[in-house]
């Protein structure tokens, strides 16, 4: 499992990808990891599959017992299928998801880590050392959809919107925009459908300040690029299926 | 205690929830057989004055074989929550010795062992319960033999009487031969169920 530092200040923000050793058909995800000086949140932490490389990569940045706080973008299986595991090796920990997936994300087996059920209009997540926003992301591509929004390190968790399908070791940072969009175009006409739900959160979006847009498969975007993939994105026709 | 343990209690206990599924279905129509047989035995009067006071035991049976396999249903059910929480254990246990051999030189590897600890302990004390929930499950199983066992001699008797009621021969004839089915179905059920918890494989 690949581990980059992509924000380092009193507290610290760590990507998570290109695990070598995923099985071959699971599609690659990654994972971002919020370490402050006592506790740790980690974003989208995966599918069942990933669960052993990933524990064991956060293990390098974090005891066991300070995870302390799990955020599910939404309830696909590559980000949370694993959470029966975390919920077997957590003992002081929080669930951040959307009220409306609590019944749904349950199946997966949440019995000592604590359900805490966001509202449509998203919330904060407060891990002491920094306030996390949730902003809301509904139907991008999930009904019920959330995305990180961190002020200080200027930082945007985006879930599904800005991914890509890369191949095994491709870097993490997008060097070259125009070359990327082939890799996300069909992604987000198929995955992502309705064009309105895309004129609220491009609109909601573009009055952060953003300096890397990290999404939960392919690579992030960095300072011009960031406003690059938004320009791109608001002249895309999504929906394409119907 | 492996996975591929945990993957064959879950295909015993779905196996026990269908049999006894089919043991309700079979007692719900020694009842009816009951009320059938009362009303014959009403209409043939004299005739089948024997045959009435079979027709309450037959009732009673019904009864007494419903309440015992509601009460075994719930037991196999507590089986099956049993099963699903160690299956689950038994995945992440697996997967956190996984994680010791990947975090290998991870400068919190050490804060692992509590959870393998708890992880291991919680899944032996899971076997312990479901050992205990399997053994009582049998002994229920064995109950339930009981009102099939007894029901066989009341299908006896009832030929008996029904050979004297006249021309109501026939119909309590038939009366005796369902309750007989009956009560052979669920003996074979009853069986089958027994069988699949005892090959259950109990070792830790």
């Amino acid at each position: 499992m690949k581990m980059t530092n992509i924000y380092e200040g009193s507290y610290k923000w760590v990507m998570f990808g290109r695990d070598e050793n995923k099985p071959e058909k699971i599609i690659d995800t990654n994972q971002y990891m919020v370490r402050t000086s006592d506790r740790c949140l980690l974003i989208d932490p995966g599918g069942v599959e990933l669960f052993a490389p990933m524990l064991a990569a956060v293990l390098h940045y974090a005891p066991v017992d300070q995870i302390t706080d799990l955020f599910a973008s939404h309830q696909d299986p590559d980000i949370i299928s694993s959470l029966g595991l975390w919920d077997q090796a957590l003992s002081n920990s929080k669930l951040h998801a959307s009220a409306l997936w609590e019944g749904f994300l349950r199946h997966f087996g949440c019995e000592s880590i604590e359900y805490v059920a966001i509202n449509d209009g998203g919330g904060l997540i407060d891990l002491g050392d920094v306030e996390l926003q949730v902003i809301p992301a509904h139907y991008m591509h999930s009904a019920a959809n959330f995305n990180i929004y961190d002020p200080q390190a200027k930082i945007l968790m985006s879930g599904d919107i800005g991914a890509a399908l890369e191949a095994p070791g491709a870097p993490v940072f997008v060097d070259n925009f125009d070359a990327h969009v082939d890799k996300m175009r069909f992604f987000h006409q198929r995955w992502m459908p309705s064009n309105q739900a895309k004129r609220v959160w491009i609109d909601r979006v573009r009055d952060l300040d953003i300096d890397i847009l990290a999404p939960q498969h392919g690579r992030m975007f960095k300072g011009d690029d960031v406003n690059r993939f938004l320009d791109w994105f608001d002249g895309l026709q999504v929906g394409i299926a119907v | 205690m492996k996975l591929g343990q945990t993957r064959s209690q879950f295909v015993a206990v779905a196996s026990i929830a269908a049999e006894l599924s089919a043991v309700m279905d079979v007692a719900k129509n020694i009842s009816l057989a009951a009320a059938n047989a009362k009303a014959i035995a009403f209409r043939a009067g004299e005739k089948a004055k024997g045959f009435q006071p079979i027709t309450d035991f037959i009732n009673e049976l019904a009864k007494d074989t419903i309440e015992l396999v509601n009460t075994i249903n719930e037991h196999a059910l507590n089986l099956y929550q049993l099963t699903v929480n160690e299956y689950r254990m038994a995945e992440a246990y697996d997967k956190f010795v996984a994680v010791q051999t990947l975090a290998q030189g991870a400068a919190y590897i050490d804060s692992l062992n509590q959870p393998l600890n708890n992880c291991y302990q919680n899944m032996t004390e899971c076997r312990r319960d479901f050992k205990t929930n399997v053994t009582q499950l049998l002994d229920q199983l064995a109950e339930v033999m009981h009102p099939a066992r007894a029901a066989r001699v009341i299908a006896a008797n009832s030929r008996i009487e029904a050979s004297q009621a006249g021309e109501y021969l026939q119909s309590l004839q038939a009366v005796a031969e369902s309750v007989d089915n009956a009560a052979q179905v669920i003996h074979e059920n009853v069986q089958r169920c027994r069988t699949a918890l005892l090959i259950i494989d109990l070792a830790d």
